[in-house]
């Protein structure tokens, strides 16, 4: 070859390749085919529809959007048309789909054969379960973890057509404040009407967390504070630790976990200074109990507040024109009634009852199943108080606990005592959707469907400020062999000889809409607002219940109940004390982070990812204290401690967090997960072991806020 | 040299650091809507997909004068981004109208330049394959394609709720490049509980995200680098403010001062 001819060959060759799309085609191909492997899953093509349905995950009772793509639920989105949602969502919540296949699902019946569960069918579980409740007789409890469905209404009907009266709520902030209501007198159930406040005191409740409709109380802080407009509700927080509310509130006040009731009735003392009254039945003897218990020294030394800075609250209070109080527990449970009392008598001080932005008494749900046991029997029972004395051996342990939408292995205080009491139940029955630790220990567990595979009803959740209802039907069938819990309880009942009066649930929750027509009400919708109909903001046209909930709506009504009988002879029971220390000198304040589950569900997959690595990292997680508080203990950022109280212990490292006040040790509740899968496993430990139920101040019921634990 | 275009239509993002309480439903919103896959352990912060991330500011001061914020941090998708001219394939592009930055999976060789050049970390690597527990890949959404090992991604504002709103406006005949306030918002800020975050275009005077951008207490985070980012933050705190600065307490800032000279 000539030089010119190679010159011709490398120029020509050059060119050639330049000009021919096959080296381009073969690159690009390779970059698709190196990212199309057929391991990683492909999303679907296709419209998608937004189908409605409700979360029960959290106590905020949104009404949600699921998005569904062939019929197959993908994202689940707040529904802007649904009263206590607004379109936003909590963190858990935004997850339900997913958890239609988290690993944790129950995929069917399962029954205990030694120290496993074995796989058996419906009619093999049904007549199990039948067996074992003929040979209980009325020897039978129930506990649910859902107060707004008609679920629980089925469960205490059973219970009670079999003769026993055990029928139980887990703990939680509405219990609490459903027997405080009682006490002062008050009819229903109470509700707040924030979203017509102007000022909101929250104290120890984690209004935009854990208590009640927490995702509506979020949308009325937004919709009162729009970005650089005016501002038209205040928010002040009183709390042990600078927590996500507080960290948005126009005040925060940093008091002891236990101690919201001398903090309220602290405030109420500057309030009947200044010449406040309710003008209601028991003023006298409250405005004696709170001079004499409730002085601004006793209650400084209970708080650890100044007089001045309790006064300043109250005079807040006093100023503002529509205030509200919201008392409860800072972590969603364990207050007691004292607290919620107390900001119930803060409220009728302020005169806010049936007041706009104030407190109205709302009706409780209509009774349709047969037998079903009042809202009221349920709450006089206390599963805490049950369970300590069959773990004590002071009560007999039931032949069979139906355990409902509860996981009370993991959410009991002194979980380690609770767990041995229910190891002493003959035969313990888990209806529930995962296998969460409950369920691992029960001899016979029932796969319940999510919301989103079942027909469910919600009866206005704990907070809201008016009646509603909502109802979700199936958005698709159970993805695996999962029953309702309520029509598995209906056919053993009637196998039974126990008639309860419906065949299926959906009936059931067909009854209850038939019976809230009586109270009237509308659909709720972007032209029908509740709060604005309050305060006599727009007239919606009236709907049937039926034809509401079918629309995907939220079914409002304005319905109260008469109020007169409320009295504040028992708003302020016991005195200010301050916390007992000796042994154990530090104060513990559990912390309720929606994101990292509830007393229902664990960490949902998606929600790992939001745990900071200064909250949980490698196994373990954190217990946060300020920099005072750990160089009295001789600790530090990073290091490993045992936090113990007197019925156990819990391994944590130390976050130095300033936000925590002084002498308390803040623990997030929600980890520990001993059940469910890798996802909620192998992260930390279980807060509430270390959480120790003592007597409330006179009231004599069990009460875990403010456990007081020490560094080991 | 980079060179900026403008757009007729600027999507952007306000979000008030004094009412982002921290939940995290907009991460986990996030997640969801865009098929990111779970992760059983996230110790390891630089391995885990958080496209949306929220930050956790703290005054420094000590109990009980502490302060606390949270700082939602979604792609800026800056106006005159770094991570655009550093890519040397053409896989993230600021080149359609709306100035959402792009990022193309299928372009991207993974060489993580654009990650190095980010001042703000909103990208990710995939260090591994997506993984799905066991039957969750049935509730991936049509929005978003799934990412193989290798690839960068981040956040693009949901991009595809643009294009359908987009879609929306031409069948039900309103104008597609004039779309109404609400039209269109990614899914963070549909979730947010307390409404932290609101979006829309910068450019219309009628849009609310338009006025708060020129409000007071209104700030780009990290600003002097030059970036001219689509998000703002605003905050009634000074301490917050500052901090969006990296401001160290004693008036420096840490790294260099001055910029917007890269690329």
């Amino acid at each position: 070859m000539g030089r010119r001819a190679f010159i011709g060959l490398v120029v020509g060759g050059t060119a050639g390749t330049l000009l021919t799309p096959i080296p381009w085609k073969l690159t690009d191909d390779a970059s698709i085919w190196s990212q199309n492997w057929p391991w990683i899953p492909r999303v679907p093509n296709g419209d998608f529809e937004l189908k409605p349905s409700l979360s029960k995950l959290d106590n905020s009772g949104v009404g949600v959007n699921v998005v569904t793509v062939k019929g197959r639920p993908c994202a689940v989105y707040g529904n802007p048309e649904h009263p206590l949602s607004r379109g936003g969502i909590s963190s858990l919540a935004v997850n339900e789909a997913e958890l239609l296949y988290s690993p944790s699902r129950v995929q069917s019946p399962l029954k205990r054969e030694g120290d496993s569960l074995i796989p058996i069918s419906w009619d093999d579980a049904k007549a199990l379960l039948a067996e074992k409740l003929k040979a209980a007789g009325s020897d039978v409890a129930c506990v649910s973890g859902d107060d707004t469905g008609s679920g629980t209404d089925v469960f205490s009907a059973f219970v009670a057509a079999a003769g026993s009266k055990l029928c139980f709520y887990m703990p939680a902030e509405q219990v609490d404040a459903g027997r405080a209501w009682q006490r002062l007198g008050g009819q229903g159930m109470v509700g707040y009407d924030i979203e017509n406040a102007d000022m909101v005191l929250a104290i120890g409740a984690d209004i935009f967390e854990s208590w009640g409709t927490h995702v509506r109380n979020a949308q009325a802080f937004n919709k009162a504070n729009p970005m650089g407009g005016e501002q038209a509700m205040r928010v002040v927080y009183a709390s042990p630790i600078k927590n996500r509310g507080a960290a948005v509130a126009d005040a925060w006040v940093p008091v002891l976990p236990g101690s919201e009731a001398a903090l309220a009735l602290g405030i109420a003392y500057h309030l009947i200074q200044g010449g406040a009254t309710s003008g209601g039945p028991g003023f006298e003897a409250f405005r004696s109990a709170v001079r004499s218990g409730y002085s601004p020294e006793k209650v400084q030394q209970a708080t650890g507040l100044t007089p001045e800075q309790v006064a300043d609250l109250a005079k807040r209070l006093a100023s503002a024109k529509r205030p509200l109080v919201i008392a409860g527990s800072s972590f969603g449970q364990g207050g007691g009634q004292n607290a919620v009392a107390a900001g119930l008598a803060l409220n009728l001080l302020l005169g806010r009852l049936n007041k706009a932005g104030g407190i109205y008494a709302l009706p409780e749900a209509p009774a349709v199943v047969q037998g079903s046991m009042p809202r009221r029997q349920i709450l006089a029972n206390d599963f805490v108080d049950y369970m300590l004395k069959v773990g004590a051996e002071q009560t007999k342990a039931p032949a069979v606990l139906l355990a409902y939408e509860a996981n009370p292995a993991y959410a009991l205080p002194q979980t380690e005592l609770m767990a041995q009491a229910l190891d002493k139940v003959g035969f313990l029955v888990s209806f529930s959707s995962f296998m969460d630790e409950t369920a691992a220990m029960a001899d016979l567990v029932l796969p319940t469907p999510l919301v989103m595979e079942r027909t469910e009803d919600m009866y206005t959740p704990y907070g809201s400020g008016w009646v509603n209802y909502t109802v979700a039907t199936p958005v698709i069938a159970p993805v695996f062999d999962a029953v309702p819990a309520a029509d598995v309880l209906l056919q053993v009942a009637s196998g039974l000889g126990h008639n309860l009066g419906f065949e299926s649930f959906e009936d059931v929750v067909k009854a209850k809409a038939e019976a809230l027509n009586a109270m009237g009400g509308f659909a709720a919708g972007a032209k029908a607002e509740p709060w604005k109909v309050r305060v006599g903001g727009g007239a919606p046209s009236s709907s049937g219940v039926s034809d509401a909930v079918q629309a995907g709506k939220a079914w409002v009504s304005m319905a109260t109940v008469n109020a007169s009988g409320l009295s504040l002879a028992k708003a302020a029971a016991g005195q200010a004390a301050a916390p007992a220390g000796g042994e154990f000198p530090l104060v513990l304040a559990p912390l309720f982070e929606l994101n990292v589950g509830s007393s229902k569900v664990a960490i949902p997959p998606h929600n790992v990812s939001t745990i900071r690595d200064t909250e949980a990292a490698n196994g373990h997680f954190f217990v946060r204290m300020n920099s005072a508080t750990a160089s009295k203990y001789g600790t530090g950022q990073g290091k490993q401690v045992t936090i113990a109280s007197k019925t156990g212990s819990i391994k944590a490292r130390v976050s130095i967090d300033e936000g925590v006040m002084d002498g308390v040790v803040a623990a997030p509740l929600g980890f520990g997960h001993t059940a469910w899968d890798k996802f909620a496993q192998n992260k930390g430990d279980n807060v509430s072991k270390v959480l120790t139920v003592a007597s409330e101040p006179g009231v004599a019921a069990p009460f875990w806020a403010g456990s007081m634990v020490k560094i080991a | 040299m980079s060179v900026q275009r403008e757009f007729h239509t600027k999507w952007g993002m306000v979000i008030d650091l004094d009412k982002c309480t921290g939940c995290g439903a907009c991460m986990v919103a996030c997640q969801v809507e865009n098929n990111i896959a779970p992760t059983p352990d996230a110790s390891d912060m630089t391995r885990v997909l958080t496209w949306m991330l929220v930050y956790k500011l703290e005054n420094k001061q000590k109990f009980p004068n502490y302060d606390v914020a949270y700082l939602p941090r979604p792609c800026m998708q800056c106006e005159n981004p770094s991570c655009v001219p550093v890519c040397p394939v053409v896989a993230t592009t600021k080149d359609e109208e709306g100035g959402i930055v792009s990022q193309i999976y299928p372009r991207c060789i993974g060489c993580r330049y654009c990650m190095a050049a980010c001042p703000y970390h909103v990208r990710y690597f995939n260090w591994f394959d997506p993984q799905w527990p066991a039957g969750m890949e049935k509730t991936l959404t049509p929005f978003s394609s799934t990412r193989p090992r290798g690839v960068v991604e981040k956040c693009h504002f949901c991009h595809h709720r643009f294009m359908a709103a987009k879609e929306k406006a031409r069948a039900t005949g309103g104008e597609p490049m004039k779309l109404a306030e609400d039209a269109y918002i990614p899914a963070c800020v549909e979730a947010c509980p307390t409404g932290a975050l609101i979006f829309g275009n910068l450019k219309d005077p009628t849009h609310q995200v338009a006025k708060l951008s020129h409000s007071k207490n209104a700030k780009r985070l990290l600003e002097r680098l030059g970036g001219k980012p689509q998000v703002y933050y605003m905050s009634k705190r000074q301490w917050v403010l500052d901090m969006l600065d990296n401001d160290l307490g004693d008036g420096s800032h840490g790294g260099v001062t001055g910029g917007g000279n890269h690329g």
